[in-house]
């Protein structure tokens, strides 16, 4: 789904910049982290940011003073990823996570997944093990452990962000949970856990 | 055993299952009551109990190591030179 862009505010020039260098701009390094973390290269992320305001100071009217810029600039970087980049991203391609999803939506399945990790094994993970694992996920899954866990977004703003239901943010974000532990479970193993 | 009345209880009448009431915390949509709820539900309830300081130390871990520091030095200006340079 495409953003709306539909002006609904008057902004004087002045106040353009305003808007844009006191409530745009803070978020400079979470977003680029959002791209780096969605792109997985520099200076993919890099061109997405610089991509994502400048589109944001063209539609800037259609964003109001004072409301959640931080949710309406992510929405905009996740769009351009999906519209500019992932079609030429270098990443092949993976496992439509719509089956993986319901792959993964039996309680059976949880409990077989679910593995037993320990908070020694994570303690111990103090190179880029955690980065890695969760770079290795697929993309969906990766954009909602960021969202919440390093960005702190409630499901409300994740649902908007992603235009889907707030149901699927919650069932996607329990799967990229398990997913992830997963991966730092063989980690453990690797680093000689062997009951990780 | 808690005595209070399950606040993760739905509208519904559905009883929550320990999953459940695990990722309402881990994905911070719960309130205070259900907090304080689970934090008595996991002093009689070992698998969440274990399972919950095992989530909490890869959330930890993520927000350690994944934040990635700061943009590339300029692109801040880049950006804002690009922007007059279209809106002047």
């Amino acid at each position: 789904m495409e953003i709306e862009y539909e002006p609904r505010q008057h902004y004087s020039e002045s106040e353009k910049q305003n808007i844009f260098n006191n409530e745009f701009m803070p978020h400079i390094h979470s977003m680029y982290n959002f791209g780096y973390r969605l792109t997985l290269d520099r200076d993919d992320a890099k061109d997405l940011v610089q991509d994502t305001y400048l589109k944001a100071y063209r539609f800037i009217e259609s964003f109001q003073k004072g409301t959640n810029a931080k949710a309406w600039l992510f929405r905009i970087l996740k769009n351009s990823f999906i519209n500019d980049y992932r079609k030429k991203s270098k990443e092949p391609s993976k496992v439509d996570y719509q089956e993986v999803e319901t792959y993964y939506n039996s309680e059976e399945v949880d409990r077989q997944i679910t593995p037993d990790l320990r908070v020694e094994s994570l303690k111990d993970m103090i190179g880029d093990e955690i980065s890695n694992a969760l770079n290795a996920l697929d993309v969906d899954f990766r954009t909602v452990i960021i969202l919440c866990d390093l960005e702190g977004f409630k499901y409300e703003e994740m649902a908007k962000i992603l235009d889907i239901p707030i149901g699927t943010v919650r069932s996607r974000l329990h799967r990229a949970r398990n997913l992830l532990k997963e991966k730092l479970k063989s980690y453990a193993k690797s680093m000689g856990y062997n009951n990780a | 055993m808690a005595t209070s009345p399950n606040p993760f209880i739905q509208a519904d009448g559905k009883k929550p299952t320990c999953m459940e009431m695990l990722q309402t915390i881990l994905d911070g949509e719960a309130t205070d009551e259900q907090r304080v709820y689970f934090k008595q539900h996991m002093d009689h309830c070992m698998p969440c109990y274990k399972e919950y300081n095992v989530d909490i130390a890869i959330k930890e871990l993520l927000k350690a190591k994944c934040c990635g520091g700061n943009c590339p030095d300029g692109l801040a200006d880049q950006i804002k030179a690009k922007i007059n340079s279209t809106s002047a």
